[in-house]
């Protein structure tokens, strides 16, 4: 076990002692009592103890991330990994165009990354994930509750709340054709109070307290097992307005990436962030890309963007593990996020109005 | 070089230890450089017993020299090389992965870098039918890809769940944790832990999600930790005869107007091929799982070969898509 001491979380004040003492790997401070250690290399007797249960890998006893690090630490075969993907569900948003081709709904478990121009649907999204997250187990949702980490102010109870109505009635409809008693009881369970109370609201002005929130996030899940939802409405709008030392915000996002990802995997969520579009000059043309840089485009696990297209919506899904790219309409309804209405009618039903007009003239001449 | 401890080798005593103690030697680093004539006097100790005592310490600790001609032979029986299961990527890389080496995957977001380490560990477990290690760090490794891509080779379920049990997931978010993982690793092979053959491939998915939060700035521990991992990929894959893989990003160098691969100048020396996935641009809808591999560095092949595949059905036999410009 030939590891050098540089390759342990040690604090730097302490770790500078040890290696003036002529410790260099770990091998050779395991051997030592606490006592002895502390009184060779000028350090007190917590600090020795602390030091020697890092080395072991041992769970620090006041650290509350402990359950965090040794489930990390576990290895699984890909066969176990497959078994509990299967036995994982999806969240799903009402849109089966959407759900479909992210593979039955937002995964658990990993990043996804929403991108979009203003106005294009990012927030309602979030907002119908919120209120879809806590669809019960037997109409096909995950039974959990929703984070949402506001730092743009765009989040309006009101739009919710007609959400989570037009949710429910959709679920009334479905458990009408099946009468089943689980159905029944399960939608007792399901009403605007229960909704609204699940879904836990943070606002954050600025990068300090976004960071500071999601340092505390840890300990807030452990306490709401429950949690498997965590949604930051608007990633961007921190980072770009008040920061200007690039590198330092490059970092930052960096280690918020990975702390998401590790968040999404030792509690089991799944974690929706979204993100505004700038405009890149690139051989004298002008494109629109997702802000926040190049490196940012590796932090999420998916990443959707959407867009405009004349009058329609599109989201398309431009990087995941398992799924193809591709493009489909959806469209934001006074009930919420849907599906776009269906090409084929829309077109006759234009083209019928068409005819209609160009009829009047002929019958008025 | 260690600590001067009692037991460390016969003839170092409590007594010896505390007097060079009382020198300032602590260290077997001090006791080789120290002037052992004026430690003999000072100490009262004999200065044959010092001279003795240095040799032995010096044969445990140094590292001996091996002929040019065993070294070739030792390599010649230990050195395998693994197809990745994709053919044009097998050409560039002259037949495949090497073990004993560490080859890097560079590529911006979406253009396949995770595809292609769920390729090689699906190729690698299922027709080499060795062990796999898969280290995750940003969450990109999803078994129902794995499985998509095994149930294009066979469709026997039995080989399928055979081929999963032989790739070993671990998942590491931080830098502290992957190291951890590789250290359990070399346990693990130095005990012989493993049931069914040894891990022949580590894959390390990424490794600038875990260094670039420390690299820059204020932070000084951060180059060396980045080294640190360096050194244990590398020794990792000479000691214990895997192949590593390691995924990078791309960044953009201000300076050059470019895009360039992360971690820097330091990390760059770190691989002994890199290989680089680019989108094809205006490829159209049923050109967009394509992507250019270009290698950009390594020991044996001469840089910028450049070969086509295609992501959306890496490993079945449709695999020579042509190049759009030749449409043109």
């Amino acid at each position: 076990m030939q590891r050098e001491l540089v390759s342990f979380p040690l604090s730097p004040a302490v770790r500078v002692k040890l290696v003036a003492a002529g410790f260099q790997t770990a091998e050779d401070i395991l051997e030592v009592k606490p006592s002895e250690l502390s009184k060779e290399v000028g350090i007190s007797k917590e600090e020795a103890l602390e030091t020697l249960q890092i080395l072991r890998r041992e769970c620090l006893t006041d650290k509350p991330r402990c359950a965090g690090t040794s489930v990390a630490s576990k290895k699984y075969t890909a066969l176990e990994l497959l078994e509990q993907e299967h036995t994982q569900g999806f969240i799903i948003t009402f849109c089966s165009a959407l759900d479909n081709i992210l593979g039955g709904g937002i995964p658990l478990m990993k990043t996804t990354e929403v991108c979009g121009v203003p106005g294009v649907g990012k927030t309602q999204l979030c907002m119908q994930l919120a209120v879809d997250v806590q669809i019960p187990e037997c109409f096909g949702g995950v039974a959990g509750e929703a984070v949402f980490i506001d730092t743009e102010g765009s989040f309006m109870v009101d739009r919710v709340v007609t959400l989570a109505n037009a949710c429910i009635q959709h679920l009334h409809l479905i458990a009408g054709t099946h009468m089943d008693e689980e159905h029944q009881k399960a939608l007792e369970g399901f009403t605007l109070e229960n909704i609204l109370s699940h879904i836990y609201y943070f606002r954050c002005h600025d990068y300090t307290e976004l960071l500071a929130q999601v340092y505390l996030l840890p300990d807030f899940l452990s306490n709401h097992s429950k949690v498997q939802l965590v949604i930051i409405d608007g990633i961007a709008l921190p980072f770009r307005h008040d920061l200007d030392d690039l590198s330092l915000r490059t970092r930052l996002l960096n280690g918020l990436a990975q702390q998401m990802i590790s968040l999404a995997n030792d509690h089991r969520l799944a974690v929706i962030l979204t993100n505004q579009m700038t405009t890149k000059i690139d051989k004298n043309q002008a494109l629109l890309v997702p802000a926040l840089g190049e490196s940012w485009g590796h932090a999420a696990t998916i990443r959707l963007i959407f867009h405009w297209e004349q009058k329609q919506r599109f989201a398309t899904l431009y990087k995941s593990p398992s799924q193809k790219e591709s493009t489909i309409p959806f469209q934001i309804t006074p009930q919420g996020f849907r599906d776009a209405a269906v090409t084929a009618s829309s077109s006759q039903t234009s083209s019928s109005n068409l005819r209609k007009r160009s009829r009047e003239p002929e019958e008025g001449c | 070089m260690g600590v001067l401890r009692v037991g460390l080798c016969p003839g170092l005593t409590e007594e010896i230890v505390q007097l060079l103690k009382g020198q300032r030697i602590k260290t077997v680093a001090d006791l080789a450089a120290a002037n052992l004539e004026e430690i003999a006097q000072k100490c009262g100790l004999s200065y044959k017993a010092l001279v003795a005592l240095r040799r032995v310490l010096l044969a445990q600790f140094s590292a001996f020299p091996l002929n040019g001609a065993d070294l070739y032979e030792e390599l010649k029986t230990s050195t395998a090389i693994l197809s990745t299961g994709i053919g044009s990527l097998d050409k560039l890389l002259d037949a495949g992965l090497y073990t004993g080496e560490v080859t890097e995957i560079v590529g911006g977001p979406g253009s396949g870098k995770t595809q292609v380490c769920l390729c090689v560990a699906a190729n690698v477990a299922y027709s080499l039918q060795q062990n796999v290690l898969y280290v995750d760090s940003s969450g990109g490794m999803t078994a129902s890809r794995l499985l998509q891509l095994l149930q294009a080779r066979t469709q026997d379920e039995e080989k399928q769940a055979g081929a999963l049990q032989r790739i070993q997931v671990a998942r590491a978010f931080d830098i502290f944790q992957m190291l951890d993982m590789l250290q359990d690793l070399r346990g693990a092979m130095a005990q012989q832990v493993t049931s069914s053959g040894t891990v022949k491939v580590v894959i390390v998915d990424s490794v600038t999600a875990v260094v670039a939060p420390l690299l820059g700035g204020q932070q000084r521990d951060g180059l060396a930790l980045m080294m640190q991992l360096a050194r244990e990929l590398k020794t990792l894959a000479r000691d214990l005869a895997v192949a590593v893989v390691v995924t990078n990003h791309l960044t953009w160098d201000r300076d050059g107007r470019r895009f360039k691969p992360a971690l820097g100048r330091s990390w760059s020396f770190v691989p002994s091929t890199r290989i680089l996935l680019d989108v094809i641009e205006g490829a159209g809808t049923l050109g967009r799982g394509q992507r250019t591999v270009c290698l950009t560095k390594s020991p044996r092949q001469p840089t910028g070969l450049k070969e086509v595949i295609d992501i959306w059905t890496l490993g079945t036999e449709e695999q020579r898509p042509e190049l759009p410009a030749k449409q043109t």
